[in-house]
């Protein structure tokens, strides 16, 4: 059953082809799903909704390509990209830092991820000139965590 | 600011399901935003201020001590 109703779906179609410009790659990390219950195994509770939901967006451009890594399997790749927790997906583009999403993208973290699609895909925001020029004064890495929630 | 700058790293955290991360960063309200575990605050601010405050994180070193706005 799709997540996403058939038409948002159609919605979206016309969004990305309006607005995507280049490619992106999401690399999603989630762990191996099984149809069985394993005894002292953490549970993503929704890393399996998430997978779904990443595959249905994905399939809505060309220009969108979504890889499916397992955290267990794939350590050192999630290293690599300091993936800590799941589920967890990265977006790569024309953006020159990172950007990362952490949980299930319900809500209001549904649109962020749509934004910053678009804004990875086409390497540019709607920041002012003088905020450029300020981070332009950067000279170290700055972490920035925005904690949010579904409602 | 991830997208226009190499420096930045933006982490989008539904924090719901990461109880753990919630507690650590004490998230009572949303969003809150914090950078390099220095500086933090709750809340959307205007361009200009969010601008200010992330920016205070690279000068800063030691972590903050309790008091938050």
């Amino acid at each position: 059953m799709a997540l996403i109703s058939p038409e948002d779906q159609e919605t979206l179609k016309k969004l990305f082809e309006e607005k995507l410009t280049g490619d992106v790659s999401i690399t999603y990390f989630t762990q191996h799903e099984s149809p069985l219950i394993v005894p002292g195994r953490h549970e993503c509770s929704y890393c399996k909704e998430t997978r779904e939901i990443l595959e249905e967006v994905t399939d809505l451009s060309d220009k969108l390509h979504l890889t499916v890594k397992d955290f267990v399997a794939d350590e050192k790749e999630a290293e690599q990209m300091g993936i800590t927790r799941i589920p967890a997906y990265v977006m790569q583009g024309q953006n020159k830092g990172k950007v990362r999403f952490f949980g299930l993208p319900a809500g209001y973290e549904f649109s962020t991820l749509l934004q910053s699609i678009i804004d990875v895909s086409t390497g540019k925001t709607q920041l002012s000139q003088k905020t450029k020029e300020a981070l332009n004064t950067l000279e170290q890495n700055l972490q920035v965590q925005v904690f949010v929630t579904p409602t | 600011m991830a997208v226009e700058n190499e420096h930045i790293t933006a982490d989008v955290v539904e924090v719901s399901e990461f109880v753990e991360l919630a507690q650590r960063y004490n998230v009572q309200g949303v969003p809150k935003t914090v950078v390099n575990d220095t500086v933090e605050f709750v809340g959307a601010l205007p361009e200009p201020r969010f601008v200010q405050q992330v920016l205070q994180a690279a000068t800063k070193k030691e972590p903050e001590q309790g008091k938050e706005r």
